[in-house]
């Protein structure tokens, strides 16, 4: 029985350690990133799984050595501790330091894809607009200008360039969404009766179809509130941009 | 824990895995067996005095027409097997642009997608690894569903077949998920999977999460659609289905559908409009049978011509406009704010609210609040109006209803939210045709005393462009509030407003 269950808290170790290794090539791991956020967002996921790692590994392993030392009948009287202050100090001191190191590594990161700094020149290519349950874009017309007459929209897709920074206003019509893309390693939240300004730059080499998910629990058809961002190369996006323009001004004969 | 508890709950968390097991599986759950009558139909049945039997007789009949859930599709007539006219086959009259049919640029669509749907099958049939695609398809959303036509094609391969034989079986095998289009058993599928839980299993709106809707799903049954681009309350034409699907109706329960691939779309179009006709079928039967009391075959067929009729040679009632869109000036703008508060033209104002431009030329108001849509709520003992007790404004109800008897709400032109698309041509067809089913009038089709028509081409575009200009964000992205940009010289509107009765969409409440 002792040695079972030391046996099972072993396994325990291993196949924590083994899964995490071996997710990637189950294809059951983040998936590729395509944005200029991904380098940044992965080595900071990577630093803090290893940190994790290293915690589970530590603690497996005391455990398994108590599983195995003190399972025993022992017929000795136990004996009474007040606890030790060193040991309180420095299990409070390294991961103080640890949330410490975590905390900055993070910064670069964090002002790249949030502060308005870092933000892109230029107006923003379209608002994004959260509903339930559904993701709707609204684009500038051909004066270049939004809000006006004539902006069109785009359900579903969101067509950005490819290759150069996007940026975008989210904003929601109801409750709270989330807009995710996860290829692109961006999430933020959209607020009823704010205007959320975002931005994310895809691969020049990457251009595609990429999900969009709605993050954040807004009712019951949350499950089906998909969208699509479609990353164009520049010529494709003008193209597109130029097609949907003229289609706004159709008069109906020719749709 | 003894050895029994322990084996009893064992028993119970297999007990529990296995339910999770079967309530979460993807299988579809098995399809309703047969088509219900309607509850209107059958209390109009029976208010006549026919019983069981005569319902079971116009089951029948509908079941012969339209089949039944597991099987639908509509009986062929002697004369369309003599025209070689079958709307069971799919996508049957490619390039005709006949009622039903998908156009060849609708077609040239469906192969697009189909092929970036199918890549990876195609891919496995082209390298020749037909043991592949069986997985291949498995792993695409609902896949499942064609497992069986992949069995039979490849069946037909035969036993050691020549290279020959090989390089035309692919061809074939590609065409065939190329040109993929859902059988009606395919769609109906599809629509209870997906539609169903609001729509219902005759289309009747009554799926188990419609009564949590505002606004509650379409009942298809009578035939009438809100949004459609044709004159004369027609039948919707396969193109308005289509971009319902595609584009979702902003702002309601019903979101687009854009992950489906276009075949899948035009399959579910092709559903709703069986649902629809059987539904429309279903009533004209049974008040024909009042009238006749009794059913005949000939009754039956006649019917079922009658309904055809109604949903075909739509293409001729489109509304389209001659030559390209007149440009929203200045001056057609104050034309149009003049027409919608003009009561002997657009008459908008009575509904939608007072509306204007302000000195700064920014357009204003249409926020839903008309004095004609909403009326005080009275106490029933004194006849006095009730008062809020949080407020202390006049309480207000909405007045209008639509045809299927819901109680609803002008649009609040402010916030820009248009259900049938914000292109000026969508706006032109709102105001030229109205709303089916709603008392937004078809102004367009319109008369007045002398039979003139009662806007020109020029106050139609000029109301048009002012209405789509109401909801134009001065601030670019619209955070400001529209009242504070501009002017607001409505007071008693406001009142009005905050104290109004229950509204029918989130959007006009906010306020």
């Amino acid at each position: 029985m002792r040695f079972l269950a030391t046996l099972l808290f072993l396994a325990l170790l291993v196949f924590g350690v083994w899964s995490f290794q071996a997710a990637e090539s189950f294809g059951a791991w983040l998936p590729p990133h395509v944005s200029s956020f991904g380098p940044d967002i992965d080595a900071l996921f990577k630093l803090i799984l290893w940190m994790v790692t290293f915690f589970f590994i530590l603690t497996e392993v005391v455990l398994i050595y108590c599983v195995w030392r003190f399972s025993k009948k022992d017929p000795s009287k136990a004996h009474f501790t007040h606890g030790s202050h060193k040991l309180e100090m420095l299990w409070t001191a390294v991961p103080a330091g640890l949330l410490l190191v975590i905390a900055f590594a993070q910064m670069g990161a964090w002002a790249n894809i949030r502060f308005p700094s870092a933000f892109p020149d230029g107006e923003p290519v379209a608002v994004a607009w959260a509903s339930q349950f559904d993701w709707r874009f609204q684009y500038p017309g051909a004066d270049g200008v939004l809000g006006t007459m004539d902006d069109f929209e785009s359900a579903h897709d969101f067509v950005v360039p490819a290759g150069e920074p996007v940026k975008f206003i989210l904003r929601s019509r109801d409750v709270i969404h989330s807009f995710s893309v996860p290829q692109f390693r961006l999430k933020q939240d959209a607020m009823p009766g704010m205007a959320i300004p975002v931005w994310f730059q895809v691969d020049e080499d990457r251009p595609g179809d990429y999900e969009l998910i709605c993050m954040e629990l807004c009712g019951w058809g949350h499950y089906k509130m998909a969208g699509k961002v479609r990353a164009l190369p520049r010529a494709e996006y003008d193209a597109w941009v130029a097609d949907q323009q003229a289609q706004f001004m159709s008069n109906g004969i020719e749709e | 824990m003894n050895c029994k508890s322990q084996r009893r709950l064992g028993t119970a968390i297999v007990c529990a895995a296995s339910f999770l097991g079967w309530s979460c599986s993807d299988q579809p759950h098995a399809a309703a067996r047969h088509y219900k009558l309607s509850e209107s139909v059958v209390k109009e049945l029976e208010d006549a005095g026919f019983r069981a039997r005569e319902e079971g007789q116009v089951l029948g009949a509908l079941e012969m027409l339209f089949g039944t859930p597991a099987a639908p599709g509509y009986l062929v007539t002697n004369e369309w097997l003599d025209d070689g006219f079958n709307p069971n086959w799919p996508n049957y009259a490619v390039g005709d642009n006949g009622s039903g049919s998908v156009t060849d640029a609708e077609f040239a669509a469906i192969v697009e997608g189909n092929r970036q749907r199918f890549a990876g099958v195609i891919a496995e049939i082209e390298a020749g690894n037909f043991d592949g695609v069986e997985k291949a398809l498995a792993d695409i959303p609902r896949g499942n569903l064609l497992a069986k036509l992949w069995a039979d094609l490849y069946a037909s391969l035969g036993e050691e077949p020549s290279a020959d034989d090989v390089a035309a079986f692919k061809d074939d095998a590609k065409l065939t998920f190329e040109e993929y289009y859902p059988s009606f058993a395919d769609s109906a599928e599809l629509y209870r999977q997906q539609c169903l839980h609001c729509h219902g299993n005759e289309g009747g709106a009554d799926g188990p999460t419609a009564r949590f809707l505002n606004p509650l799903p379409r009942d298809y049954r009578r035939g009438i659609f809100k949004y459609t681009a044709l004159k004369d309350k027609a039948r919707p034409r396969r193109e308005d289905l289509f971009n319902t699907l595609a584009q979702g109706i902003y702002s309601t329960a019903m979101p687009n559908f854009r992950r489906f691939s276009d075949a899948e779309l035009h399959g579910l179009v092709d559903y709703v409009q069986l649902l629809s006709m059987r539904g429309e079928t279903e009533m004209l039967l049974a008040a024909n049978m009042v009238s006749d009391e009794a059913l005949t075959t000939d009754m039956v067929l006649e019917t079922y011509n009658d309904v055809w009729g109604r949903w075909s040679g739509q293409d001729e009632k489109l509304i389209t406009f001659d030559g390209p869109i007149p440009a929203p000036t200045p001056e057609l703008l104050h034309r149009g704010a003049e027409l919608f508060n003009d009561p002997n033209k657009g008459n908008c104002f009575s509904c939608h609210g007072q509306a204007g431009i302000d000195e700064h030329g920014h357009s204003w108001g249409g926020r839903g609040n008309g004095s004609a849509a909403f009326a005080d709520v009275l106490d029933e003992a004194t006849g006095e109006p009730v008062r809020s007790p949080w407020t202390g404004m006049i309480e207000k109800k909405a007045t209008y209803s639509d045809d299927w008897g819901h109680t609803i709400v002008p649009r609040n032109l402010e916030e820009g939210v248009f259900r049938f698309g914000r292109r000026p041509i969508d706006i032109y067809r709102r105001i030229y045709a109205g709303i089916n089913g709603t008392p937004m009038p078809a102004i367009g089709e319109s008369k007045d005393a002398e039979g003139n028509p009662l806007l020109s081409d020029e106050d139609m575009w000029a109301l048009v462009h002012f209405v789509r200009s109401l909801s134009e964000k001065h601030d670019g992205i619209g955070l400001l509030p529209q009242r504070l940009v501009a002017r607001d010289d409505s007071a008693s509107e406001h009142s009005e407003h905050s104290g109004h009765a229950p509204a029918e969409h989130g959007e006009e409440s906010t306020h």
